[in-house]
Formats: C-alpha cells, structure tokens, sequence
C-alpha cells in the first residue's frame, strides 16, 4: 500500500471515477462477460398472441433430436414452482401474484417455457420446433378498447378490465365546487406514451446449481439482488439460504431490472433440474417488446385559476396501462403521479384519482421519473394553456403561484412535505439562463423557450410510511464498514451501481470522514452473500442519498474507535490526538503512530476497551425520517421547422439542488443522462402496437428511436445547495430529476415558438407527424 | 459447417474452429475471451460491438468470423499501453464521458479509427459519435471529451 497524494476532503469534490479504468481498458463484468465455460444455454419459448389458452405445448419433436437437454412447458412450471410476490397495489386489485406457469397468455411476448440446449444458436433451432397451441381469445389494446363498452375481458372474473382506483388529495365534491365558481378553468387531456427502459445491456443470468451444497447462485443483470433471492426462493420453494444473487457491472437499468421475471425464474429452475449451469441472455428484440415497460397514461385535467391568475385548484383523473397484470411496482408509477401532482406550487385544493386498467400488452413498471415526469407534463401543460389562454406571462404566472421559500417545510394537499430550499430563486435563475439564450425565428422555422420548474421524491422512503400505505417493501439502508489488518477500507452496502458511480462517491465519504487516502478503500455492492440486506436498493434517487446517510454514521463511529485505540497506545488524552497524512499523532507527547499500525494492533485485541466490541468494523443501518425534496427548474430552446414538423432542440440548462453534492462531476452526468431520457419521451420514442395482432411494431432500434449525440443539445447545470434537514451528510437524491421536467419543458417552448398549435400539444412524443398535423391546420403551417 | 479462421486480434495471432454463421464478435468474447468488445443489439444499430478490421471500423455483430479470416482485428483490450490508459480513455474518464461502460469500448473503437483517419474533433462527433448509442450518458461527456482530447492532440501537433 503506497501513500498517495490523494488527500482529503473529499465530500464535494468533482472527482474522476476510481472504477472507470477497468471499464475503459474492457474489463467490465458484465453478466455476458463471465465465463460461462460448461454453461448450457436457454432460449425462452413466448406467446406469439396477445390473448388466449394454451391448450398444449408440445415438445415431442424437440425432445426427439436428442439435442435438446431440457424443455419446459406451462405443465412443470406449474408443478414445480410458486407465484412471484407483487409489492405495490391500488383498492380493489385482485391479483397480489406474478404466475410463473403461463395457462392464459395475455401479451406476445410473454413467456410460457424454456428450452435449453448446449449452444445458444442449438437452443434458438430447438425452439422452432416446439408447438405452442394456443386457442386464441379477443385482445383489448390500449386503454380504449379497455375500457369499451363490452370490451373482452382479461380476467372475467372480475368483471372489467380496471384493476383497481385510488384517490389522493382533495375529494371529487370539493374539487367540483371550486372549478364551479372559479374565474377561469383550463381543461386538458394529457398523454404519455409507453417507452422502453432500452439500457445497452439487455436482461441475462448465469445460474449454477450445485448438487452437493444444494446451494444455487445466481449472477444476474438485476438492480435488485435481494429481491431477486428472496423472489427467486419463493418462486422455486427454496430456503432463502440456499440462493445467493449476485448483480456483476450493470450496462444500465432505469427500473427495467428491479424485479424477477417468469423467463428468469425458469432458467433458475433449468439449472436446478439439470445441476448444471445455464445461461440466457435476452436479446434486443425481447427487450424491446416482452421486457416490463415504462409509463402510459392519460389524464383528464383541470386548473382553476381566480381573476388574479392564483391557482385555486388542480385536479385529474389518471388513467393507467398497467398491462397483462400487476407486477412487483404494479400501479406504483400511476399513484405517484397522483400523488406528486402538485409539484412546487401552492394550489388551495388539489387531487387526482387514479385509475389502474388491464390491456393485452406488457406489463408496465417503474421507469426513471416514476409518476413524477407524468405529473410535470400535466401540470406544467396546464400552466402553460392557462397563461396563453388568460393573457398572462407564463414565468409571471409560474412565480406567482411558486411555493415561496419562507413557506417551506410545507405539506401538499396530497400530503407529501417538502423540506427545504427556494425553488423561485431556481426558476429566476433558470428564466435568466433563458434570456441569454433565446434565438430569432427564421421563415420557415420558429424558435422558442421555456422553463418549468419542478420537485423530485427522493430518498424513498421511510419504512414507517411504507407499512402506513401496505407497501411490501423496506425503506431503510443499511452499510458496513471494515478497516482491515494493513489500514484499508471496505464498505459493504445494500445499495448497487448501475453507471450512477455510487462506487466512487461512498468512497469519497469514507475516506473523507475516516481521514485515509481514497485509494485505500474498496467499495464491495451487489452480492447478496456479503452485501447488507436492501429491498429498493439504486432505485427512486435514493443510493446515495440513503446509504450515504448511513455510511457517514458508520464512518464517523469507525473514526471514534481509531482515535480511542490511537490515545491508548500513544498514552495520550484522546481529544489531544489527530489525525494527519494517515499518522495519530500526540503533539504534546511527540509520539505518532501510522494507522496501519493502529488498525494492525487492533484486530489483535490490544487496546481495547470493550470485550465484546473487537474487530474493526461498524454497521449502521438507517431508516430516513422523512422523504427529503430535490427540485430543479429546467429550460429548452427549441425550433420547429414549418415544412416538416421537425423539432430540434437546441440548448438546455437546469437549474438544480439536490443538497449536499458528494462528486458534482457525477452529479452532473446523472442530471444530463436523464435529461437525454426526457428528450427521447419528448421527440422519439414509443412503442407501438399493430392494433389487430397486438404485436409489437417497435422490435428493434431503427423503430424504436432512442436519442443520439445529434439530438442532445448542450445541456448546462448549474447547482445550489440546500442541505438536506432529515438526511445526515444534507445529501438529496438526483437520479430521477433529469428526467422528470423535460417532456413539458420542450412542448412549452414547442408553444412559445408557435403558439398556434399550443392546444394540440397533448401527447407526447411530439414526433414530426404529430407536429406536422398540427401545423397543417393552422396559420403558420399554411404560410 | 465448421472452419478455422486465422485472426490477428490486438497483435496477437489466434486460430479458432469456427461455425459459417457465427458472428465475428461472438468469436472474440467467447472463443477468444476478449469480453471488452460488447453486444447490445445484434442488429448492427447501437454499435458496442464495434472493432477495426485491418483499420476499417466495423460492427462484429454484422460481420461474420469467416470473412475476417486473416484480418487483423483491434479491440479496446488493445488501447491501453502497459497498463496506463491511452490518451483518449483518459479523456473519457476525465470528463466522465462514461457511466454504466456497456457502450464504451464500442465508442472507443470508433475514436481510435476517427484519430488516425485525422478526422476533426466536429466531424468526429457528427459522422462518428451519430453512429453509437448511449443511454446513460446524453453524450454530452462523450463530446467534451472528444474536444478535450482533440485539442490536446492539436496543441501537441
Ligand atoms: S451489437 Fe452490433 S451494432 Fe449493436
Ligand atoms: S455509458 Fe451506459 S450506455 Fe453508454
């Protein structure tokens, strides 16, 4: 171990990340990238219908080559294994399970057998020959047909299509009685597409069983390793003991890979009935149209506003494509929508009810902005409609009705509190950003700007709110710290690294509250045989947030105890010992000892003062108090081209605080890689459905259009800090805040440039077709 | 129907047995062991499998191992010099033009060959970057890096 001029502090420095080399000269371990020597493969067997019975599945010819080590059908899945558990759900929603065992398929795509084989390309020749007889059944796509008088039902047993309603805020009656009397009412219907996560790397898994230990392990393509065990042995009847997961270097997940899937589960249970390893890795084409989708919902929305332009009252009601059944996040992302309607502004009465409704199409979950960027988009459209509609400046508007920040810590119509900050002083700054940047219109193509502001749920949630709604997830985190024999440091936390450089920024807070050089902690996340329990891990903005909570209580325990075993063996009085360049050193006495000497005497027992309390480590686990708020306000220039519909985004800038910043190099990248996310929701991206087949029509990346460099304009990020009350450290979370204001953010500075088809921007992606009709019925286009 | 094909992969000559239809980027990650070069899409679209074939960037999910037979192959298991970083993967992490790393070898594979084809740091992110996709990054790390490098590069002549 070498001294190294990497000194301290380390909390707020813009640091490269310790990590990247071995990404950079590829040795990234990707689930692909272990060796898979003497791995069978498996090639998964999918409904080619949107709706029917599966009569038979018929692996007589498979099996007859004698290629073909294993076929399973819906018949073993059923005999051999258990429902996956579903964690969030909404009043009046039957279904709390995943089935593993397909007898009804309900979308093309979604998995009824396995076949493995000794090669992946055997496997994929294997498949072909497998019969599925499937007596098909009419489909409902989308949430009309849903919904329809007469509509086919999903489950008929329940007697519709809709899973389940919930309201938040003020009720119906008292919403209805304020629009009534209000001086203006804008009413909207608000779309959201349905997008895919598309991460680089696709789902995979390596399982192993070993028939000696009765132990299987299992590395995935997961955000969620505990969850995944814990899903894993129910679904397949083990002893959670016997399961270890282990999640290798993550190619990126934005929620698409924070729970088990059938199609996982049984190429576990393969591995189990073979005693062999088997491997599957999804391809693009399965990602894209049988992997669990984001968003897809539609609101019908009201604002009232008195004759001074004050926000009276917001209301909505969502509806939401949940698919062919609930899984583990189920209606989550619909019910913060609802809850998190208001955003950073003052409305006297407020409320949404959320509708939940089945369709014969993937199931959809949790996607970074989770509810949030659906909130914003009907909000913030609103806003905008309002202000065009009464004459009134839309930054004048937004300020007027900003919660101030004297107001704060202020509790929502829907109950969420927000804890801290100024969030007009973010939306100033953002509209100043704005004049700067603002360009002239050409002939045929018009420029235009907007800012919106917005606030973002972080560090979700306190476990105590979680039993409060009967939400079956934990929300505390938990770290350990180990300072070894020679002086180095291990962390070991729940939380998992997903690109977002959580590695590098639990580092720098080690090192910074333990006084050692970086360079001498290792940071050890995602296998479940060593990695502290966590249920939502790197998911909702809250990794760092929480886990970084929690390391700086075990850091700073971890610290006390060095300097007590420092003072015995320096015989010094402990507040008379520092710390410096990884020495103790007694100024008085002029004895200095190195901290490896310390920590080497100390796992020896010498100078301890407790007997039960020896070996150089410190847990501690932390539940937050409280969600703590980010908020952010962001701006877009944009043009729009005349003749074709085409819209180019040509600068961004945002405003935002997110607390205490660890690496705001990192915290950068995180805002700007949602960013480019929130621009594919805006221009590009969505799944599309062929309406009579129900297949996908999105099956590779030249249909579905995620953004390239060209679409990402500059994107300038500017931060404040306003540190966090509830969290230790004043860390806020930011993994989700890129995303959530952008969508309207655009189709605001859209109706800036051509405030003709402002009304019709109600959907998005606002795609040169969608745009095109709109400004072929108006002034602008014609000329 | 199986052959051997004769590659020289980052200076190294190997000879692997090979199926006709087995893509060149399966050969490298699972016969080779050289798992730096990634897979996303298989469909020739996201370029992370992009390698030089005697210099000419090329997508080894599209090309088949057969028709490298004798080619020289680069894989960003080659960049890096006795274990420092080339000046450009120091760009990238300097300017945190990287976050999950799945798309990063892909990328700088293509900035390798657009260096030596002595494109600009604008083209280079017109022609070259357009043909990668990043999910995590928004590229913008990607285009300060590239600048960063290029200029650095200029100044050195
Ligand atoms: S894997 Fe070859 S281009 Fe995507
Ligand atoms: S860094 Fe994750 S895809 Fe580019």
């Amino acid at each position: 171990m070498s001294r190294t001029d990497h000194a301290g502090p380390f909390i707020g420095r813009s640091m490269p990340r310790i990590h990247d080399p071995r990404l950079l000269v590829g040795h990234g371990r990707f689930v692909d990238d272990i060796d898979d020597s003497g791995a069978l493969h498996a090639v998964v067997l999918r409904s080619p219908v949107p709706h029917g019975h599966i009569v038979a599945v018929d692996c007589a010819a498979a099996l007859a080559c004698g290629r073909a080590l294993l076929v399973l059908g819906p018949d073993d899945l059923e005999l051999l294994t258990d429902e996956l558990p579903t964690a969030w759900r909404i009043p009046g929603q039957r279904a709390r399970t995943v089935a593993v065992a397909a007898r009804t398929v309900r979308y093309v795509g979604q998995p009824v057998g396995l076949v493995v084989a000794s090669s992946r390309a055997e496997a994929e020749g294997l498949a072909e020959l497998v019969r599925i007889d499937i007596e098909p059944l009419p489909a409902v796509l989308g949430l009309d047909a849903a919904l329809a008088e007469g509509a086919p039902l999903l489950y008929p047993e329940d007697g519709t299509n809709v899973v389940g309603e919930i309201h938040f805020g003020d009720a119906p009656q008292e919403l209805e009685r304020v629009m009534a009397s209000a001086a203006h009412v804008v009413e909207r219907e608000l779309t959201i597409q349905r997008v895919c996560h598309s991460p680089m790397e696709p789902r995979g898994l390596l399982a192993e069983w070993i028939p000696a230990t009765r132990r299987l392990t299992v590395w995935s393509s997961t955000q969620s390793p505990h969850v995944v065990r814990q899903e894993l042995a129910t679904a397949l009847r083990l002893r959670v003991d016997q399961v270890r997961v282990v999640a290798p270097d993550i190619g990126g997940s934005f929620g698409g890979k924070v729970t088990t899937y059938a199609d996982e589960v049984m190429v576990c249970l393969a591995a189990v009935s073979l005693g062999r390893r088997v491997k599957w890795i999804e391809d693009r084409t399965e990602n894209l149209t049988a992997s669990y989708q984001g968003r897809g919902q539609r609101a019908r929305a009201r604002l009232a506003l008195d004759g001074s332009g004050r926000f009276l009252a917001l209301s909505a009601h969502i509806t939401g494509d949940l698919g062919a059944f609930p899984i583990q996040a189920g209606t989550g992302p619909f019910q913060v929508t609802g809850l998190a309607l208001e955003g950073p502004y003052r409305f006297e009465r407020a409320g949404a009810t959320v509708t939940a409704v089945h369709t014969n199409t993937v199931p959809t979950g949790a996607y970074r902005g989770y509810g949030m960027q659906e909130a914003a988009w009907i909000r913030e459209r609103l806003i905008e409609e309002a202000a065009r509609e009464t004459g009134r400046d839309p930054l004048e508007l937004r300020l007027l009705n900003l919660i101030q920040a004297e107001e704060l810590p202020y509790t929502t119509r829907t109950g969420l509190g927000y804890d801290s900050g100024d969030y007009p002083a973010a939306l100033r700054r953002a509209a100043a950003l704005a004049e700067e940047r603002a360009r002239p219109s050409g002939d045929s193509v018009r420029r235009g700007v907007a800012v919106t502001p917005s606030v973002e749920i972080t560090g979700f949630a306190p476990s105590a709110l979680l039993e409060m709604f009967q939400i079956d997830w934990s929300g505390w985190e938990s770290v350990r710290v180990r300072v070894s024999q020679d002086g180095t440091v291990t962390v070991f936390a729940g939380v998992i690294a997903i690109g977002q450089g959580i590695e590098t920024t639990l580092a720098q807070i080690v090192a910074d509250r333990l006084g050692v050089p970086i360079d001498w902690v290792a940071v050890e996340l995602g296998d479940t045989d060593t990695a502290p329990y966590s249920d939502l891990t790197s998911q909702a903005s809250r990794s760092l947030t929480l886990a970084g909570a929690a390391l700086m209580q075990a850091a700073d325990r971890m610290r006390e105890r060095m300097f007590e075993l420092a003072a015995y063996h320096l015989k010094a009085p402990r507040e008379e010992v520092v710390l410096e360049g990884a020495e103790f050193r007694w100024p008085a006495g002029r004895t200095s000892l190195a901290w490896q000497e310390v920590t080497s005497r100390g796992w020896k027992g010498w100078g301890r003062s407790e007997p039960g309390r020896i070996r150089l480590e410190e847990t501690a686990d932390f539940d937050p108090p409280a969600i703590t708020f980010s908020y952010s306000a962001h701006g877009a220039a944009v043009s729009v081209d005349l003749e074709t519909g085409e819209i180019a985004v040509e600068d961004y800038w945002t405003v935002n605080d997110s607390g205490v910043l660890v690496n705001p190099l990192i915290a950068e990248g995180q805002i700007i890689g949602g960013v480019a996310q929130g621009l594919g929701i805006a221009l590009t991206e969505e799944v599309v459905h062929d309406p009579v087949t129900g297949h996908s029509l999105t099956t590779g990346f030249t249909e579905y259009i995620l953004p390239a460099s060209a679409d990402v304009p500059p994107v300038t990020v500017e931060h404040r800090s306003t540190p966090s009350a509830v969290i230790p450290g004043g860390f806020k979370g930011l993994g989700e805040g890129g995303v959530i204001p952008g969508p309207a953010t655009v189709a605001n500075a859209v109706a800036a440039a051509v405030p003709d088809i402002a009304e019709c921007l109600t959907a998005t992606p606002l795609s040169p077709a969608r745009v095109w009709d709109a400004l072929s019925a108006t002034e602008a286009g014609r000329a | 129907m199986t052959r051997a094909v004769s590659l020289v992969v980052n200076g190294r000559p190997y000879t692997a047995e090979t199926e006709d239809r087995t893509p060149l980027c399966d050969v490298l990650r699972h016969r080779l062991r050289l798992t730096g070069t990634h897979v996303g899409c298989e469909q020739g679209v996201c370029g992370a499998c992009t390698v030089l074939v005697d210099g000419e960037p090329v997508r080894s999910c599209l090309m088949l191992a057969v028709q490298a037979d004798g080619c020289r192959i680069e894989t960003v298991e080659g960049l890096a010099t006795e274990g420092a970083l080339a000046p450009m993967q120091q760009a990238l992490m300097a300017e945190h033009g990287l976050q999950c790393g799945f798309c990063t070898p892909g990328v700088l594979m293509s900035l390798a060959y657009a260096e030596r084809a002595r494109l600009t740091a604008e083209e280079t992110v017109s022609e070259v970057l357009a043909g990668h996709l990043c999910r995590c990054t928004g590229y913008v790390g990607i285009r300060r890096a590239i600048e960063r490098h290029w200029k650095t590069e200029e100044a050195a002549g």
